[in-house]
């Protein structure tokens, strides 16, 4: 039943497409491409990435909007040494059509990131967050696939001149579809933003409503100082497999010489996470020990949305203790999905 | 393995052209007179509410695009008011700030 509401939603989107090409606005086609070497215990990993997504807004209200995943994973058969294979994964992360009927209320249908926390849906792209490895609690509250199938109800419910209180509501099926799984879910995620300390919290809740029913929640702060081009962020998660936390900190050299001179590209980054391993089921995505990892970057925003990163990890674990190596290059493009369609 | 070895060698040649485009870009743009980021039309007043809105709405997660026709930036502010929670004003008012 699903993957035909799916079909249906793939077809409106090639339709939308030819509609849209003469309102207002125009089909896009955005996302991220990545070439990331990973060297971890001495085995090194080599994953080039392309993320499309495409939206195509139709009228005032409505829009469809999809992304999909192309990744490769090259590595060496004995970790260090041997011949090279390579991996080749594809994955429709989602493909949604939205209803925006007002400030408050965005209604939502098809297959969505799953509203859990911060990092799933909103800092996920290669071209967004600021280290390479997602952090450890990842997987808490967004489960199987880190996509939802059913429908979602969004929006910010309060704006008041110095505070606005958003939120998400959605619920899940169990979907078995190739590239359309998820779980069968309830949940959301309310939070206060507040605009002038830039500062949101947040708290997410998901219960999981297939084979042992469990709850995951979480909290999540965000805040930018006026006074510094810095950014902090940090996520906790519990859930019955495990908890814990990240924290990250990013401060830009912008303050010396302006945002575009060769020093204020740099951005120095920081973070450190823990997770305390709970009961976990065979199939949570969680480490499986405790685990402490501290890691530091830097990021360089190159011109016309190039980014280059390096980053250095030390992970604590009773499982065994590693370095972690990072280098990645990202670029963020964004084009006109029709010929002739920004003018 | 040739693959692998012809992939890396494709994302290097990219990434070095893209960096020598980009320089030659800069170098052109500081002649100009700077880029959006750096002088992003402060004459409009709702130009200049629209950039504070695109900082602590949008900079809560990523920097602002480059050089966006208004009906892309169109198409982008409908995905950023589902995804980001806009309200109306804010994607009017960021709107004036990408797409003057």
């Amino acid at each position: 039943m699903f993957v035909k509401v799916l079909s249906v939603l793939s077809l409106l989107l090639s339709s939308a497409v030819i509609l849209s090409a003469q309102s207002e606005t125009t089909p896009i086609i955005s996302g991220g491409v990545q070439y990331l070497s990973t060297t971890a215990s001495g085995a090194t990993v080599f994953q080039p990435l392309i993320s499309p997504v495409v939206a195509v807004p139709i009228g005032d209200h409505w829009l469809i909007e999809s992304r999909a995943t192309f990744d490769e994973v090259v590595f060496r058969e004995n970790g260090s040494s041997g011949p090279y294979h390579a991996l080749t994964f594809s994955s429709v992360d989602y493909l949604q059509l939205d209803y925006v009927a007002n400030s408050h209320l965005t209604v939502v249908i098809g297959e969505f990131l799953t509203p859990f926390n911060i990092y799933n849906e909103r800092l996920g792209p290669v071209w967004i967050h600021n280290l390479a490895d997602a952090p450890l609690i990842t997987g808490i509250g967004t489960r199987t696939s880190g996509s939802s199938d059913g429908g979602m109800v969004r929006g910010v419910a309060l704006a008041r001149k110095n505070w606005e209180l958003n939120y998400s509501a959605y619920f899940s099926a169990l979907v078995h579809a190739s590239q359309f799984g998820a779980g069968r879910t309830a949940g959301g995620r309310v939070g206060i933003f507040i605009p002038a300390k830039r500062l949101e919290l947040g708290l997410s809740y998901q219960r999981f409503l297939q084979d042992q029913h469990l709850n995951s929640w979480g909290s999540y702060v965000v805040w930018q100082p006026d006074s510094a081009p810095f950014d902090l962020r940090a996520e906790y998660a519990h859930t019955r497999g495990g908890q814990g936390y990240w924290v990250e900190g990013a401060y830009r050299f912008s303050r010396f010489r302006g945002e575009n001179t060769w020093l204020g590209r740099l951005q120095a980054v920081g973070r450190m996470q823990q997770f305390y391993l709970g009961t976990p089921a065979p199939d949570d995505a969680v480490p499986g020990a405790d685990t402490q990892r501290v890691d530091f970057g830097l990021n360089y925003y190159l011109p016309h949305n190039f980014r280059l990163n390096g980053s250095y990890g030390r992970q604590f674990s009773s499982l065994g203790n590693s370095n972690i190596w990072n280098i990645q290059i990202t670029y963020r493009f964004l084009f006109p999905l029709i010929p002739g369609g920004s003018q | 393995m040739n693959f692998t070895v012809a992939l890396r060698t494709t994302f290097l040649a990219l990434f070095l052209t893209a960096v020598g485009v980009a320089a030659q870009n800069s170098a052109s743009q500081s002649k100009a007179g700077g880029s959006k980021s750096s002088s992003p039309q402060t004459g409009n007043a709702e130009s200049a509410q629209g950039e504070r809105l695109f900082q602590t709405q949008c900079g809560r997660c990523h920097t602002p695009p480059e050089d966006l026709s208004p009906r892309e930036a169109k198409a982008v502010l409908r995905q950023m008011r589902v995804r980001a929670n806009l309200t109306a004003e804010d994607e009017r008012l960021i709107l004036k700030y990408l797409a003057p």
